[in-house]
């Protein structure tokens, strides 16, 4: 039989049966482009590759299951249906019958996604895994200018800094928040949300630019998945600290766009305070100032309490507190050893915001770490006259008048600090200086090879030492010793630090190894050239070069295991070797940077 | 009497078809003008000077308007005399009676009745009195149309039948029947929107227009109005009435409330999540370190690379936050993700994070596998072209080199001297030592000769041993080789003291039996080759060119090459190159003892390459350029065909053992071959990139080494185990460098110590080096 030839009501087999073309499946849907297109992002549909492509390379194939997958669809339906709807609308516009096309507008169907979310990511944490994009492209929605003729609505924009807002006082309340990257794209957030690692994009605050470039459409697309289910993350998410969504604004801050903080979240134990001081809740600054101060008592107190609770003294609070701090030291047993850590970065710490500070990641960052933080403007907790803030952060040239009482510090400080989990020394944050440089805290220093910048260095032994400070803290005195959590810690360091000897214990073996190496390379030298000496005496000559074949002997070594392989071993070692040169290429090139900017500086 | 009239003028108004002018007496009662001049008309139709003559033309009172006016018009100018102070009369009537119409009498007072009643009477009714009013005379048609064309009133005269007489319309009347027939008001003074006038004076009102109380059921609900709201709401209860109204946006709710169900399987297929976004490092922060910015050099270097090869992302350093600007690419990027995620194909791929040095087998250390040579001890200078090939005596004292430049030189291997030098004329393209160790004989093969030298070494025993070896007799020396042709002839080489084999062709490799007694000589069938020297040198130059070939080809390339004409092919038996490829005369086996020569009684399928003696036992290898045949010589028959797989082989060596051998092919592989494995390779080297030229087995030791062009030789460890269930175990253990190349050739040989782990290799570059562990 012929190969290509398939007798009459024979099924196709291979590739062709599994695999479709894009314009097949257009036909096979009877839908048109854009809508696929909308379908595939909504479902999750992606392009496959067949082994064979049975129609040429270039077509885009699907499969056929995902297309059957998207027959089934009932958006497809509810498209069509939003299509007669839209004839009907302009038919009504056309006829000038204003208020039909108005009734009609309003009844235009529309789709539902959360029954494909659930589709798409059957548990929470699937969800939580994806929300990368999710994120990135909501925060950067909020930041962009709505405008008619780009077809991004108003709404929109407010849905998505909405959105945006409610994730971050989530992560910010539940001190979430791991690292901080300042990046010319925009600042980096890394979260700790159930275990799994976020880490998203949120573009500097200033006006976004939407360039003609893109297609905005595929975006909205995108957009219309991932709002709703943001949405429903956060409604998870405030769930389960026993919150309810959406959570209630403070329309003052809001109005004056004091970001994150005009999202309420109170804590159960709270709850009753802040009713309370909903109760006398007229609108005026002084007020409202005194409202959040006695806010932050409030946490403040509580974690009084709960300090007391681990020294375990039965405070002399009344029964229902005692309630509450039942409910708080199991909600404290849940959180990890991390989030305890991040929790008490910024503790017992004021910091005051300057003008000309951007607010809106610090509000973000610095409650997320345990810290208070005031701003200059309406609204604000307290003032810049507050004698008890610690750190205020600056971002010009000089400051004018200052407080002794407090550091006036760069922003970057904030962040490094969050970055390397202590507080590092100011003196050179200080206003006016150069800061030292933003380390990305997503590399990872361990890697062999890795080039490691000298500030890197320098936060290490920061580290180290800032841990050994911790061992004699005052809150842990010597009958502590049985506190699980201080002995932890103590192991913890125990084990860093035996860390640390161990590698340096290697690396002093490297060393050595080396030494004796070099030693007997040079020995080897050492017979090649009293070899050469006998040898011109008899008459016949020899190689002196022999150091040049000391180098050709490490290579041939080397050399010599590939011999041995399979070609198909053989090409991936090679392509792993290729690989790795470059990464060395540029590990070199940095060095080789740092030793020309050295040797100009001396 | 007013009351019968006014329905007459009702009558009239209502079919104005039956008269012309009852269209005048029609419209409202209430205006006077009109009213009046149409009762005038009435008043003088009721005349009782109207004829009662009937008229039988005018049969039936609903004439049509035309036949009307056309019967009017010939009535008219009968009783035109006649009707003239009537005419009048009814004028002066006209003006004078303006507001009552009552008083007017009508002349016939007959009433409102068909007309054609009084058709056959003479009298058309009576007038007021009962008296009958007689028709008028009929006047002939003839005399009424003369009238009618003198008289230029006619067009406004109109026949009344029912007074039967003609009235004369005025001008006023004409102008209101046209503009009755414009369809307008009839009077030209009548104004149909006429300001309004609030007659009503409102204020000062002392009482309302209507003092009724205001009813009681404005105040209670409609009992209508209750029962529909009682029906509707049963309506909507028994949901007969849906509510299509859009419902209000539903904001989030808990999707995911319990991840227990979660666990069923979705029926598509598996869903591979987008990898992440790569993470930024350091280059991408706002405030970098110094070194991770490129200087403007490197920078301007960008541009001349390709454009996927460019740095996608350039760092640069802002000295505080207030001065990072907006990045301009955010959105693009964030499109570019977005068209990642649903326009690229997701497949799950291995990423194998390993070591890249675990893929390399684990092998022994090499120190473990010591001895073998590693460096270069000594040098042998002397030859003046490149070194083709070298052997080293059975007891490794001494060593002898060919060269291409014609010369054979014996070598005393630790020190270095030369010891003895023959010029033999051509290029040497192999020799061999004699592996007894005490007849020190040299096969060397020189073009088509093979010499047989005495080296003059050993005692003198042994010199005379050698010297009765190598004597032949001249005379049976054609005889021996019986009915043929002899391929080769022994002769005495009086020059250098030996035999000379000649052959018919170029002898390439020559190879001892291990016994000492026989040996291998190879003539590769390179056909062009041996024929352009068969032209060249042959004895039937003079002759007409004949040459027997198996290929067609190979002839016609022949003609082209040498201009020779009219080539005809001949079967000889004396002289045929078919014979000796067919019969594989490319491999001769020589009797030193018997000065004898056989072919191999085989069929040699491709071109031989290099033949080889098995180290203990009767068989004997040949290397042709696709495969090595293994022959038993005792037997006479093929044992294995070993399929190398490989472009072209140019060198073996088999192991001591026996059971091993390895292949070197002029692409720079290595096969080594377990012949009681497989008839395939047990394992290809691929270590040279050039032509390897020869391969050897170290006698004793477990190693083997590889020559090649590329100026390196491959040491190997390459040991043989006893037990058949394990496999050899092959360890590569050192690159000898040394050598230059010159024309492109690298070292040229190689060959092993008898006893010494020491390798000799032979370069092109006329050195030849030894290397020592």
């Amino acid at each position: 039989m012929v190969k290509h030839y398939r007798p009459p009501g024979k099924k196709k087999e291979g590739n062709a049966a599994k695999f479709v073309t894009r314009s097949q499946a257009l036909k096979h849907l009877q839908i048109s482009l854009p809508l696929f297109r909308k379908l595939c992002i909504l479902k999750g549909v992606t392009p496959r590759e067949p082994k064979k492509k049975f129609k040429g390379t270039h077509q885009t194939y699907y499969h056929v299951k995902d297309i059957a997958f998207l027959h089934h669809e009932p958006l497809v339906e509810i498209h069509r249906a939003i299509r007669v709807h839209e004839k009907k609308i302009k038919k009504a516009e056309a006829k000038k019958n204003l208020e039909r096309a108005k009734r009609l507008r309003e009844r235009t169907p529309k789709p539902k996604i959360d029954r494909i979310i659930r589709q798409r990511y059957p548990r929470f944490v699937d969800a939580l895994g994806e929300l990368d994009d999710c994120l990135t492209m909501v925060h950067l929605f909020a930041a962009l200018p709505a405008s008619q003729s780009k077809k991004i609505d108003v709404e929109c924009v407010h849905t998505c800094r909405r959105l945006a807002h409610e994730w971050q006082a989530f992560i910010s309340r539940t001190h979430k928040l791991r690292k901080t990257f300042v990046s010319v794209k925009g600042i980096y957030y890394q979260a700790d949300v159930e275990g799994q690692t976020i880490t998203w994009l949120t573009p500097h605050s200033l006006q976004q630019v939407v360039t003609d470039d893109i297609d905005i459409t595929t975006m909205l697309n995108f957009l219309q998945l991932y709002e709703p289910l943001l949405g429903f993350v956060n409604f998870r998410l405030y769930h389960s600290i026993n919150l309810k969504y959406p959570p209630k604004t403070d329309p003052r801050l809001e109005a004056i766009a004091a970001d994150v903080l005009y999202i309420k979240i109170f804590f159960p134990n709270h709850a009753d305070l802040y009713a309370l001081l909903k109760s006398d809740h007229v609108a005026g600054s002084g007020q409202v100032e005194t409202n959040q101060k006695e806010a932050e008592s409030g946490v403040e107190k509580s974690e009084l309490r709960l300090a007391q609770l681990q020294h375990q003294l039965p405070s002399n609070e009344q029964p229902g507190a005692l309630m509450h701090l039942v409910e708080e030291v199991t909600g404290e047993d849940e959180e990890d050893q991390d989030t305890r850590e991040c929790k008490r970065l910024f503790k017992n710490m004021k910091f005051f915001l300057s003008r000309e500070v951007h607010r809106e990641s610090f509000l973000f960052v610095i409650p997320a770490f345990g810290g208070t933080v005031s701003w200059e403007g309406e609204g604000a907790p307290f003032g810049e006259s507050d004698q008890s803030i610690s750190h205020q952060i600056v971002d010009r040239e000089s400051q004018g008048h200052r407080f002794l009482s407090r550091e006036y510090v760069q922003p970057q400080w904030v962040y490094d600090c969050v970055n390397a989990r202590i507080i590092l020394p100011t003196e050179n944050y200080l206003v006016g200086r150069t800061p030292p440089p933003h380390l990305s805290p997503f590399i990872n220093y361990d890697e062999e090879g890795a080039y490691v910048p000298d500030y890197a260095k320098t936060i290490k032994h920061l580290q180290a030492a800032a841990r050994k400070e911790v061992l004699p803290l005052p809150g842990f005195g010597k009958e502590d010793l049985e506190d699980p959590q201080n002995l932890l810690i103590g192991g913890l360091i125990d084990r860093a630090e035996a860390n640390e000897a161990a590698q340096k214990k290697q690396k002093m073996k490297i060393l050595e190894q080396q030494y004796h190496d070099d030693l007997k390379k040079e020995l080897k030298g050492d017979t090649h050239t009293s070899a050469d000496s006998k040898e011109t005496s008899t008459g016949a000559e020899l190689n002196g070069e022999s150091t040049r074949n000391v180098q050709e002997n490490i290579d041939d070594s080397s050399d010599m295991g590939k011999l041995m392989l399979s070609r198909k071993k053989r090409k991936l070692l090679e392509a792993m070797q290729i690989s790795n040169a470059r990464k060395q290429g540029k590990t070199d090139l940095l060095r080789q940077r740092k030793k020309k900017i050295d040797e100009a500086k001396s | 009497m007013t009351g019968k009239k006014k329905a007459t003028k009702q009558n009239n108004h209502e079919d104005p078809s039956e008269k012309f002018p009852s269209p005048t007496a029609s419209d409202s009662d209430s205006d006077s003008d009109y009213q009046d001049s149409s009762t005038d008309d009435d008043d003088s139709s009721f005349s009782p000077d109207s004829q009662s003559e009937s008229e039988p033309e005018n049969g039936s009172p609903e004439n049509d308007v035309s036949g009307d006016s056309e019967a009017g018009a010939s009535k008219d100018e009968v009783h035109d005399e006649d009707g003239g102070n009537e005419s009048s009369d009814l004028h002066q009537g006209g003006a004078e009676s303006d507001s009552s119409e009552d008083e007017v009498a009508p002349r016939n007072t007959v009433g409102d009745v068909p007309l054609k009643w009084y058709d056959d009477e003479p009298h058309i009714g009576y007038d007021i009195k009962g008296k009958k009013i007689k028709k008028k005379e009929k006047q002939d048609k003839l005399d009424s149309f003369l009238a009618n064309v003198d008289d230029s009133k006619s067009w406004r005269k109109v026949y009344d039948e029912y007074n039967d007489e003609v009235v004369e319309l005025t001008k006023d009347e004409i102008k209101l029947i046209g503009r009755l027939i414009k369809n307008r008001a009839p009077h030209a003074d009548f104004d149909p929107y006429p300001d309004y006038v609030d007659w009503f004076k409102w204020e000062d009102a002392k009482h309302p227009l209507s003092n009724a109380p205001e009813p009681k059921r404005r105040f209670i609900p409609s009992k209508w109005e209750d029962k529909r709201v009682v029906q509707l709401v049963r309506a909507i209860r028994k949901g007969l009435i849906p509510f299509n109204k859009p419902k209000e946006e539903d904001g989030p709710y808990l999707l995911w409330g319990d991840d227990s169900g979660s666990t069923e399987k979705a029926n598509h297929l598996a869903y591979i999540p987008a990898p992440k976004r790569r993470l930024p490092g350091n280059d991408e922060s706002y405030n970098p370190p110094l070194e991770y910015i490129p200087t403007q050099e490197e920078i301007n270097s960008y541009q001349l690379m390709y454009e996927e090869d460019r740095p996608k992302f350039i760092p640069k350093r802002f000295t505080s936050m207030r001065s990072i600007p907006a990045y301009e690419n955010a959105m693009k990027d964030c499109f570019e993700r977005c068209l990642d995620l649903y326009l690229c194909p997701r497949v799950r791929k291995k990423r194998l994070n390993i070591d890249p040095e675990s893929l390399k087998p684990k092998l022994p250390s090499r120190k473990e596998l010591k001895p073998y040579p590693i460096t270069c001890y000594i040098e042998y200078k002397g030859h003046e072209d490149a070194v083709t090939s070298i052997s080293i005596e059975a007891s490794g004292q001494w060593m002898a080199s060919g060269s291409s430049d014609g010369t054979v030189r014996i070598w005393e291997v630790e020190t270095g001297r030369c010891l003895r030098q023959w010029e033999v004329g051509e290029a040497v393209s192999c020799i061999a030592w004699n592996p007894l160790p005490d007849i020190h004989i040299l096969a060397v093969s020189v073009g088509q000769d093979v010499l047989l030298l005495n080296t003059c070494l050993g005692d003198e025993e042994e010199q005379k041993r050698i010297k009765d070896l190598l004597w032949v007799d001249p005379s049976t020396a054609s005889d021996d080789s019986g009915n043929k042709a002899p391929s080769v002839s022994w002769l005495k080489d009086d020059k250098h003291e030996g035999l000379r084999l000649r052959h018919f062709k170029t002898v390439t490799t020559v190879e001892w039996h291990r016994k000492g007694d026989y040996f291998s000589t190879v003539m590769p069938a390179d056909i062009l080759f041996e024929c352009y020297k068969y032209m060249i040198h042959g004895p039937y130059r003079k002759q007409t060119v004949k040459l027997v070939v198996d290929y067609i080809f190979v002839s016609c390339f022949v003609i082209g090459l040498n201009g020779t004409r009219g080539i005809k092919c001949y079967t000889r038996t004396g002289f045929s190159l078919t014979s000796s490829l067919r019969e594989s005369r490319a491999v001769l086996i020589h009797q030193l003892s018997k000065k004898l020569t056989q072919k191999l009684p085989f069929k040699l399928h491709g071109l031989a390459v290099r033949s080889t003696f098995h180290p203990s036992r009767s068989i004997f290898f040949v290397c042709t350029k696709k495969s090595v045949r293994v022959y038993d010589l005792l037997k006479t028959k093929v044992i294995k065909k070993l399929d190398t797989g490989l472009r072209e082989a140019s060198s073996i060596a088999v192991h001591p053992g026996g059971d091993n051998l390895i292949v070197g092919s002029k692409e720079g592989k290595m096969c080594w071959f377990d012949m009681d494995l497989s008839s395939k390779p047990y394992k290809i080297l691929k270590c040279h990139p050039k032509d390897i030229n020869n391969v050897v087995f170290h006698r004793s030791y477990p190693l083997f080494a590889s020559c090649s062009d590329d100026c390196t030789a491959y040491v190997f460890h390459g040991m043989v185990y006893s037990d058949l269930n394990q496999n050899p175990l092959i360890v590569p253990l050192e690159i000898l460098r040394g050598h230059t190349s010159s024309n492109g050739r690298g070292i040229l040989d190689c060959k092993f110590h008898p006893r010494q782990p020491w390798l000799f290799t032979a370069g092109a570059d006329k050195l030849i080096k030894l290397y020592c562990h």
